[in-house]
């Protein structure tokens, strides 16, 4: 059988068991199963890839982000962070959306995870929006798009995975995903004011109220500086830092704000333990999945057919894949959507002598605009179903929204300066560059 | 409710054999003490590097952690119905069409297993030939996770053919799960 009509038949075996309700990772090794009985690989080789996708020392960060986020919201004390966000920003027009946006791009410099933030955010405020009168499909709509941000900026899971995989610096993809994550923010913060609900109108928050308001949170807030001074600083890996950040949690923030909680923390080590375990064993059947692909060449015929539509123009290679990822993103989730497309991704970054980071940042963006669009937005699914309302509700509320992303996507795209301006200056050999032979400063790729 | 009563999710009720609750207690325990270590292995790591007298077998306890982790826990969510899922398109049936998808779904997940198992185990063997460092541990004791994994998925999703073709897969759920691990999804109104 040709490889064309195999590797069909593994897609088609795993989105038909997928969409009729069979686990991810049951129905990505479904369809490799399938691939490898038609086709001359032995499955117990397929086994070895799942093994090796998961044995991989840079996913070894995922637990640790995973666990901050499953403490900082069992615990309760990113209650601190949401009045924080309400001190700073409460008093403008939109009220709670805007509170929403900012509590989004602080509580995301703690969990890294999109399905983390869209929880702990649905619950920290969507019952007070619904009592000021906001609609609940905007409020589905503004709490899932704001928790993408998650996605974009450190400690980024999908950053780490796109980073271990792909072998492309995970602390460049951290420093790249800055400006893309702050752009959907004020981006939001923007909609919000000019076409979002009025809300509340509240009397703007004094100086001694703010600063109340950020000592209450000043533990918490901790947290960013440690994991990104740590990685920017060399003194930590992604891991380490993860690790570091934990123990803050555990041995500082939860006996000072939260001593009673300290009885619950097997509890959250148990739940934290099975929860790592659902993205990285969908990990290990992508990477099977993902394998078969390379193998029977399908990512050399999609990258053939991309380059012979956009030659080796870098803007018209990256707007096809971002075509390409915004289609798979509907129905695939991210984290799968990059390990099986890496090769693809590696091959058009080459034909386009694409920056590796640059390429990265769009990508995740565009799988981050992905977890809000139908048939398959996870992260407005999840909204919905937290704030009560219908999905196809919730999605004409966000239909607006995405202008914000189109742009944001469009702007990593055409000016790549920007977006790498920070990792840079930051760390630059993370994207290409490397110290002058002269002693002073580095040399960059134009 | 204690913490041992709070690790069995109460959740599809109909679907579990009071017989296999201790099991998914236990492994949700493993699950936490397997995090836990190589939360502290990790930690050791870090120190003793720091203090330049890296213990290197560090590594290989925090890999054989982490990896048991994944393959245990992944057994766990089969039982728990957690793992992550394109869409759950049968729960929208009813009747019979549900039991036959409902049924479908498990078989294809005892499929997977099975080859788990059978593919998995010819990999363990295959193990013995390369050895981890410095411990000199065949990797074969790492590879062992993945029958094991196996096993346990086709255990719980014979549990679930078989309650569910006697007790029928639809039964109302409560919206929100108490305890289900949707990525800090776990303790619903906390922090309303």
């Amino acid at each position: 059988m040709s490889s064309p009509v195999i590797l069909g038949l593994m897609t088609f075996c795993f989105l038909f068991f997928g969409y009729l309700g069979v686990p991810v990772p049951f129905a990505l090794l479904a369809g490799v199963f399938v691939g490898a009985l038609l086709s001359d690989v032995s499955l117990a080789a397929i086994i070895q890839k799942m093994f090796d996708g998961v044995d991989n020392e840079a996913l070894l960060a995922i637990p640790f982000f995973l666990l901050v986020g499953e403490l900082m919201s069992s615990s309760n004390v990113v209650i601190r962070v949401a009045n924080l966000a309400l001190a700073l920003v409460g008093h403008i027009r939109g009220g709670l959306s805007q509170v929403v946006t900012v509590f989004s791009m602080m509580f995301s410099e703690m969990s890294g995870s999109t399905t983390a933030d869209v929880a702990v955010i649905s619950r920290a405020l969507s019952g007070p929006m619904k009592k000021e009168g906001y609609k609940g499909p905007f409020i589905a709509a503004i709490i899932a798009a704001a928790s993408t941000i998650a996605a974009l900026v450190p400690p980024s899971i999908t950053a780490v995975v796109y980073g271990a995989v792909g072998n492309v610096s995970i602390a460049g993809l951290f420093m790249a995903g800055v400006v893309p994550g702050l752009m959907i923010g004020f981006g939001l913060m923007i909609y919000c004011y000019f076409f979002g609900p009025v809300g509340a109108r509240r009397q703007r928050a004094s100086f001694g109220m703010v600063a109340g308001a950020a000592k209450d949170a000043a533990l918490p807030l901790m947290i960013p500086i440690i994991l990104l001074g740590g990685i920017l600083s060399g003194w930590f890996t992604p891991t380490e830092a993860g690790v570091v950040a934990a123990t803050w949690i555990l041995l500082v923030i939860i006996p000072a704000l939260n001593p009673k909680h300290i009885w619950q923390l097997p509890y959250d080590f148990c739940l934290a333990g099975l929860i790592f375990s659902l993205p990285l064993i969908t990990i290990g059947a992508a990477n099977a999945f993902g394998w078969m692909l390379a193998y029977l060449r399908g990512a050399s015929v999609i990258a053939e057919w991309i380059t012979a539509i956009a030659g080796t123009d870098p803007h018209l290679i990256m707007l096809m894949m971002v075509l390409l990822f915004t289609i798979i993103g509907d129905f695939i989730e991210p984290v799968p959507t990059i390990i099986i497309f890496m090769p693809l991704v590696n091959a058009l970054t080459q034909a386009g002598d694409i920056n590796p980071v640059h390429m990265g940042v769009v990508l995740i963006a565009t799988l981050a605009f992905g977890l809000i669009t139908p048939p398959y937005g996870l992260v407005l699914l999840m909204a919905s179903k937290f704030v009560g309302v219908r999905f196809s509700q919730a999605l004409r509320a966000a239909l607006p929204i995405y202008v914000v992303f189109l742009v944001t996507i469009s702007f990593c795209i055409y000016f790549p300066k920007v977006v790498l301006w920070l990792p840079k200056q930051v760390i630059p050999t993370a994207v290409g560059c490397f110290a002058n032979p002269s002693g002073t400063g580095y040399i960059c790729p134009p | 409710m204690s913490i041992a009563d709070r690790l069995v999710l109460q959740r599809q009720r109909h679907l579990k054999w009071k017989a296999l609750d201790p099991l998914e207690m236990v492994l949700m325990i493993i699950c936490g003490l397997t995090l836990f270590g190589f939360s502290v292995s990790v930690c050791c790591d870090i120190m003793t590097r720091q203090l330049g007298d890296p213990w290197l077998w560090l590594q290989e306890v925090t890999s054989t952690l982490f990896v048991y982790g994944i393959f245990i826990g992944a057994a766990v969510a089969t039982r728990r119905n957690d793992h992550l899922y394109l869409t759950a398109f049968a729960e929208s049936m009813h009747g019979t069409a549900r039991t036959v998808a409902e049924v479908v779904i498990r078989l294809v997940v005892l499929g997977v297993a099975i080859c788990l198992i059978y593919y998995g185990y010819l990999n363990y063997l295959r193990g013995f030939g390369s050895f981890r460092l410095p411990s000199n541990t065949p990797i074969a004791s790492l590879y062992a996770a993945i029958p094991l994994c196996g096993l346990l998925t086709a255990l719980f999703t014979i549990e679930q053919i078989v309650n569910g073709c006697r007790n029928g897969f639809d039964h109302p759920e409560p919206d929100e799960p108490e305890h289900s691990a949707a990525f800090g999804a776990s303790r619903p109104g906390e922090l309303t």
